[in-house]
């Protein structure tokens, strides 16, 4: 039994190398019936995300594992991307350190962002499609059942999924949906077109916002934002009028000096009569005056600095928890490998223990056909026959199990093999 | 016979499942939610049975037997409400809050006279009329209860989202919205249900017979009732003018309102050891006799 991953992750590559790498859905039963062709004894599993591309295999026979080499010439081969360009990005584990790795990836704990839930449904995903394409095998099936396992006991005995640490989930998660219960009934004001304030909109339209106003100076680049997220284009010098009908204003142009002060929300929450307003101010230097959160109870005023101290304190704090879920995980693949090993020890013990008992019951058989007379000793004869048998075999099993902690052990089983002519 | 239950049992409960409400300051517990939930629901349980047994003991129901009972019914309706709360919304935190105010309300008991109102067994034909009147109280109490702990909570979340403080893991709160929205809900139901029970409670004392236990107009627990009613009625006037969006004062005048009204309630309730406890009537005539 033999383990391998070879694999490019956000650490080890760069995204054009990844990109170049990468298995759309579409282009996988081609990659599996590549692989199959090419080592068609071999267990495959294809996870491929934006963050990784990583290609697992198993077998019981370690000199039939393709090598690292001829691996990084498939994908040169399906992906016709030539090997120079990434094999110094392309990493290989082999043995417990797979286990390892896979139980890492799936608890998230790989991730670009620790902690966050979307690689479980990548991994899950992925076993499947390997089902589907008749990649997995039982070896293969093993191990990424127990990866989801151990990923649902990091996420439940851990706080590592915990807290939000992206500024614009933390703005929309932690307190847009306490400001407000539902957000399609609002009015979102969208102030410029920076990368934090789609990832905002993106946010607030995944908690159900329709109605989105984009206000631009560049009416060019507002029209193509408002057709992106399906909003509306409002005029620039009519600013005073959005700002005081908006429910929800995201601000990222970073203006200088500062696009709305004081007196100029003042005048806007009058005419909205002070209701709840939550201002995102991701612009730096900062589109809105700080003293205006005093203006009323009704104003909330966030700017980017107060979200980095919370994505940051998230952040720390689920640092602290990966050593809990890296103990899980030890804890795990401890658990796994024992089995796997001992499903591998397992034939050929049991191949021993009944070649030996054929010969006690051969001998034991003659014994009692030519001394009848032992008939009325034959279980206080038989008791020790069967200890004999036990005290003998024990050494070599035992030197088996202690083997077997350290990996499959090859040259041990097919010792035994050959001492014992066991048969295959 | 019932078998007993001591109020320390169920008390225990409660005590053991806000104990690990308090966990959530320290992160999400799916395990401790879980056991605080059961702790919860085993206290209800034996609450509920030491009701029962109240009840069969003074031939009475829990309502009308004495102060006693009617602040455990008090407490055992907030835990219940609590329970299906809490079984919905699992991830507030509302235990943090609840409980406490259900462990004081049992806690305090403690130093109540448990025999019963001896008026209830004379006043026999109205009775009905003084469950109704001892019932729309309680349901009255535990609303403003629900009242003035979604203003506490509104005033918590309101400084979280001001001061731009991160919530802790577990420890869950309603959005503004739905916590305004409780609290006025609270608060009108509260007072719709109070003027209610001091209505009925003022027409039982009027229709009183001559030969029967009756409740004095004078007595300072009515007049300091119906100090605290007008107080509640001229919030309710302020709430019904000002529909607009004003969250904070709606929650302070909540809290001072319904503070002063639940403060008043179980401060005479406390102080005196029965509501009622100006007049006593000679008649006792239907009494049965009470096993303690």
């Amino acid at each position: 039994m033999n383990l391998q991953v070879v694999y490019c992750n956000h650490q080890s590559a760069e995204i054009s190398v990844r990109e170049k790498l990468g298995f759309a859905k579409d282009r996988l039963p081609a990659a599996y019936a590549a692989l199959r062709s090419a080592f068609p004894r071999a267990e495959w599993v294809v996870l491929s995300t934006c963050n990784r591309v990583e290609v697992y295999t198993a077998q019981e026979d370690p000199t039939q594992l393709p090598s690292h080499h001829e691996l990084a010439q498939f994908f040169s081969d399906f992906h016709r991307v030539p090997v120079a360009e990434f094999f110094d990005d392309l990493l290989e584990r082999t043995g417990p350190d797979v286990v390892r790795h896979l139980f890492q990836v799936a608890a998230s704990l790989d991730s670009m962002v620790l902690g966050e839930p979307q690689i479980v449904a990548q991994v899950k995903e992925a076993y499947s499609l390997a089902q589907q394409h008749s990649g997995s095998g039982p070896l293969t099936n093993a191990l990424f059942q127990r990866a989801l396992g151990v990923a649902k006991r990091v996420r439940t005995e851990t706080g590592l999924a915990e807290g939000r640490v992206s500024i614009a989930s933390v703005a929309v998660g932690d307190f847009g949906r306490k400001i407000f219960d539902r957000f399609d009934d609002k009015k979102i004001l969208v102030i410029g077109a920076g990368e934090m304030a789609i990832e905002a909109v993106r946010y607030l339209k995944d908690e159900g916002a329709r109605q989105i106003w984009v206000c631009n100076r560049t009416q060019e680049r507002a029209e193509s934002l408002a057709r992106e997220w399906g909003g509306e284009v409002r005029p620039f010098d009519r600013l005073d009028d959005w700002l005081s009908q908006a429910d929800v204003i995201v601000s990222t142009t970073g203006a200088d000096p500062c696009l709305v002060p004081v007196n100029r929300f003042k005048q806007a929450r009058a005419k909205a009569k002070y209701k709840p307003v939550f201002v995102l101010d991701l612009g730096v230097p900062r589109d809105f005056e700080p003293a205006i959160r005093d203006l009323d109870d009704n104003v909330f005023l966030y700017c980017i600095d107060d979200l980095e101290a919370i994505c940051e304190q998230n952040r720390r704090s689920r640092q602290r928890e990966v050593d809990k879920a890296l103990t899980i995980v030890d804890q795990e693949v401890d658990k796994l490998m024992g089995e796997l090993y001992h499903r591998a020890t397992g034939p050929i013990v049991k191949r021993l223990r009944d070649q030996w008992r054929e010969v006690v019951d051969q001998e034991k058989k003659r014994l009692f056909q030519r001394l009848p007379h032992l008939e009325k000793d034959r279980s206080e004869i038989e008791r020790s026959i069967e200890q004999m048998v036990n005290k003998l075999l024990h050494p070599p099993l035992e030197a088996l199990r202690d083997e077997a902690r350290e990996g499959t052990p090859h040259g041990l089983l097919d010792a035994l093999r050959r001492l014992f002519r066991l048969q295959e | 016979m019932m078998p007993h239950t001591s109020i320390l049992c169920f008390l225990a409960c409660y005590v053991v499942a806000f104990g690990l409400e308090l966990t959530r300051f320290r992160g999400k517990s799916a395990v401790s939610r879980l056991i605080s939930l059961g702790f919860t629901g085993a206290g209800l349980l034996a609450h509920t049975w030491y009701l029962l047994n109240r009840s069969h003991e003074t031939s009475l129901p829990p309502l009308l037997s004495s102060t006693h009972d009617w602040m455990q019914v008090a407490a055992w309706l907030l835990a219940l409400i609590y329970l299906v709360l809490a079984v919905l919304q699992n991830e507030m935190a509302l235990g943090v809050f609840v409980l406490p105010v259900v462990l004081v309300l049992v806690a305090s008991t403690y130093g109540l006279n448990h025999a019963p109102n001896n008026e209830i067994y004379a006043m026999q034909a109205r009775r009905s009329w003084g469950l109704l009147h001892a019932a729309l109280l309680v349901f009255g109490v535990v609303a403003a209860a629900g009242g003035l702990l979604s203003a506490v909570m509104y005033l918590l979340q309101h400084r979280r989202l001001k001061t731009r403080h991160a919530q802790p893991g577990g420890f869950q709160m309603p959005s503004l919205p739905r916590l305004a929205q409780a609290n006025r809900w609270a608060f009108l139901l509260s007072f719709v249900l109070l003027t209610l029970g001091y209505a009925s409670g003022l027409m039982l004392a009027i229709a009183a017979p001559d030969d029967e236990a009756s409740v004095s107009l004078m007595e300072p627990v009515v007049l300091i009732s119906g100090g605290v009613w007008t107080l509640m009625a001229g919030v309710v006037g302020w709430l019904l003018v000002h529909r607009g969006p004003v969250g904070r004062q709606v929650a302070w005048l909540t809290i001072v309102g319904l503070g002063c009204l639940l403060l008043t309630l179980f401060g005479l309730q406390l102080a005196t050891g029965n509501i009622h406890s100006g007049t006593r009537s000679a008649a006792h005539a239907a009494q049965p006799e009470v096993r303690r």
